[in-house]
């Protein structure tokens, strides 16, 4: 999975590409691991590029927002397609997660 | 039409071939994409099962993913030969907490019509999931 990284103002978006399942979220767990340990816990994830998740890949984004959020941050995500969102309704993750329609709503949302 | 079987071996990355080989033979069925998406994931989850607890990581394994057209429905089993799936151990995922795991198999529930396994086997687990066509099967009554 491609995972890009930019700042922008205060703030960390990470851009995933691809499909995000148990092959890919360990990867995505480490690399949200990274930038909290650094420092950058305001995270905005826009997940445009990805059209699969699966439990494994939620348990990865859980553990990152929880992880942010202890220390003050959060992750925050955006651009969920329809049949990724579905599965965020049906965990009602949708609710504890701060999702936004684009990346311009999450970031200003900071 | 006639079901089709795909066999892999318990590694991670075949999930990317499961759910290209599962859309493409959801396709030919008729399903459509949000149908095809469903259903991907529910035999993703139970295929990670497999990886995960049955074989308990161990590469190499084989699990069978079949799909089967019926009048009404497509059939799917997947079917692996390790440790048997344990019900006793099944909790339902209390949805307001922040799970980190234990909601694969409740997601496979929710997008499944009828999910069913089968542990009267030498070795391993076999799950049966139904998908009825829209306005068909129990769920529509």
């Amino acid at each position: 999975m491609e995972i890009e990284v930019t700042q922008t103002g205060g703030v960390t978006l990470v851009v995933p590409k691809g499909d995000l399942d148990m092959g890919t979220a360990d990867q995505m767990k480490r690399t949200l691991t990274e930038l909290i340990e650094k420092g950058q816990s305001k995270l905005v994830m826009d997940l445009t590029g990805v059209a699969y998740v699966d439990s494994s890949g939620l348990g990865a984004l859980v553990a990152a927002m929880k992880q942010a959020r202890a220390v003050g941050g959060n992750l925050k995500l955006c651009g969920l397609q329809e049949d990724v969102r579905s599965i965020f309704e049906m965990t009602r993750l949708i609710k504890v997660m701060a999702v936004h329609s684009d990346r311009q709503e999450a970031v200003a949302s900071w | 039409m006639r079901a089709e079987t795909l066999v892999i071996t318990s590694e991670s990355r075949e999930l990317a071939r499961v759910r290209a080989w599962l859309g493409e033979q959801l396709a030919r069925r008729g399903l459509d994409s949000h149908a095809q998406s469903a259903l991907q994931v529910a035999v993703g989850e139970l295929t990670t099962n497999s990886i995960k607890h049955a074989y308990d990581g161990r590469a190499g394994e084989p699990i069978h993913i079949s799909v089967e057209s019926r009048e009404d429905s497509v059939v799917i089993q997947v079917e692996d030969f390790g440790k048997p799936f344990d019900p006793s151990r099944y909790r339902h995922p209390d949805l307001d907490e922040m799970n980190e795991s234990g909601v694969g198999l409740y997601i496979v529930k929710r997008l499944a019509d009828e999910l069913t396994y089968d542990l009267a086997r030498e070795r391993g687990t076999r799950w049966t999931l139904v998908k009825y066509q829209a306005g068909t099967g129990p769920r529509s009554a």
